[in-house]
């Protein structure tokens, strides 16, 4: 983690808009993401935690402030294609199978066939679909979507992963499950990843750092350090130290 | 075998009972109350002018003709109209108002109009046909163009995908079954155009022709049968398209059957 993934310095938001008053989104936001970390945002609904993945990758400009990704500006790390996304619903291209959900950012970025196809049966397999690679998104169940998402967002190889709420729409069983093959794909591939989240014992659990964001102007509270050794399992979350980081976390979002 | 005996006997028995009764009310109540033929034909006089008389299959054909012509070119300038409408700004703004303008205009009023231009042949006919299913193949493809999902559309931005690209693999996917709600909407519309341009058009051909023709003559049972023939077309268009759009977008179909 000493090299940095993604810096924002001091970097506000402001929405204009027609015939009102304008929306400060965030405020004088500061972070330092290392390399390979998989940092957590929490936050209530409509702290402008969605609009801080929108400037990371470039759709949105910053009012004020400065980001700066793997040591360079964001359009760089766009030309690169440094950028895979995961958002809430799976968002599968119901004409495509899952091999040919996951091989889409492939198709586009031009890899050769030969390593598409084989990539993307390896990815498949990583998240445990591998018997499902011929079958249509309205075979799969909403956590099998949620998993070809998952891959899809790694296909192209990208060096940060941006999430938005990726597991807001499941079942908490389905979660949980995620939560697992996820860790063990991110441990795999060792991306940075942002994780955006309203659940903070999720965050907890999957993060090495999680931010705690104020609602609207968003700004960041403080920023809590993990405590928990990786792997990460399951029977963790029931452990002592995950209550106490959880209440910590907790205390700073009610507070 | 007795199985699918039975499923047909089930999906075609009621409305084939229902036709048996409102054939036999009509025989019976044309020969009880006396009325003329020239007012409302028993269905066995409709029958045996349909067998007798000449040319029917050539003025079908003729309105047929005009009819898939004119969906043709539709189908064909439609698609491509409303892929620009979804992705060039000036033509939304621009030129859509008047596709919805032009649609507000009551096809009769422009049947004239074309004669004039275009003659007496089978050229105003076709026109008519084009432009009244022009529009709901417009529309419904301009919003199939549109309804890609915007995150989607996000993550083949970042991927430095080029518009052509993101047209061909997202955008017209995505509007495939739309325009096939379009076309569907179309094909039967097609006829009605085709008999209108006959109707208002002059020219001596088509069931439309026919239909003005054998009215003013008093030849109601022709004029039974020219009905009978455009209604029978307007089902055989429907199951055709139906038939093509099952096989090629199944998966529409079968996303809209997981969502239930």
């Amino acid at each position: 983690m000493s090299k940095e993934g993604i810096v924002l310095r001091d970097v506000s938001l402001t929405y204009r808009r027609r015939g009102r008053e304008p929306l400060d989104a965030l405020r004088g936001i500061d972070l330092e993401i290392g390399d390979g970390e998989l940092f957590a945002i929490v936050g209530p609904t409509g702290c402008g935690k969605s609009s801080l993945l929108l400037l990371v990758s470039g759709i949105l400009e910053p009012t004020a402030g400065e980001i700066v990704i793997r040591g360079g500006s964001v359009a760089e790390a766009r030309t690169r294609t440094d950028f895979g996304f995961i958002f809430q619903d799976a968002v599968l291209l119901p004409w495509r199978t899952a091999l040919e959900n996951v091989r889409l950012p492939l198709e586009v970025t031009g890899a050769s066939a030969a390593r598409r196809e084989a990539h993307c049966r390896e990815l498949l397999a990583f998240v445990h679909l591998e018997s499902f690679a011929d079958a249509m998104p309205h075979e799969l169940s909403g956590g099998m979507k949620q998993r070809v998402a998952i891959v899809r967002a790694l296909a192209h190889n990208p060096s940060i992963v941006l999430m938005d709420e990726p597991f807001a729409a499941l079942d908490e069983i389905t979660k949980r499950r995620l939560h697992l093959d996820f860790l063990e794909v991110w441990e795999r591939e060792q991306k940075t990843a942002l994780l955006i989240t309203h659940d903070l014992y999720e965050a907890i659990f999957l993060a090495d750092r999680v931010a705690v964001m104020t609602p609207a102007p968003g700004r960041i509270k403080a920023v809590v350090p993990v405590d928990l050794p990786r792997p990460r399992t399951l029977d963790m979350r029931d452990s002592d130290r995950f209550v106490r980081q959880a209440r910590a976390v907790r205390e700073l979002l009610e507070g | 075998m007795g199985d699918a005996l039975q499923e047909l006997r089930e999906h075609y028995g009621p409305p084939l009972q229902f036709l048996v009764l409102v054939i036999a009310v009509w025989e019976f109540g044309a020969w009880a109350l006396a009325i003329p033929s020239w007012l409302l034909p028993p269905p066995h006089r409709i029958v045996l002018r349909f067998l007798e008389a000449r040319n029917l299959g050539y003025h079908t054909l003729v309105t047929l003709f005009e009819a898939l012509a004119g969906f043709a070119l539709s189908a064909v300038i439609g698609p491509m109209v409303a892929a620009g409408i979804a992705n060039i700004r000036f033509l939304e703004r621009g030129v859509f108002p008047y596709i919805v303008l032009a649609n507000a205009v009551p096809i009769v009023a422009v049947a004239p109009l074309l004669t004039v231009w275009l003659g007496y042949g089978i050229a105003p006919k076709v026109a008519v046909a084009m432009i009244i299913t022009f529009f709901p193949i417009v529309t419904n493809a301009a919003r199939g163009f549109a309804s890609a999902d915007y995150r989607i559309l996000r993550l083949m931005q970042s991927l430095n995908a080029s518009r052509l690209v993101i047209f061909r693999k997202i955008q017209m996917p995505t509007a495939l079954p739309y325009i096939f709600a379009g076309l569907k909407i179309s094909l039967s519309l097609s006829l009605i155009g085709a008999v209108v341009g006959e109707f208002y058009g002059g020219g001596d051909k088509g069931l439309g022709y026919l239909i003005t023709a054998t009215a003013a003559q008093f030849d109601t049972p022709l004029l039974f049968v020219a009905v009978g023939i455009l209604a029978v077309s307007g089902v055989g268009f429907f199951q055709i398209a139906t038939f093509f759009e099952r096989r090629l977008i199944s998966w529409a179909s079968a996303e809209v059957a997981a969502q239930r």
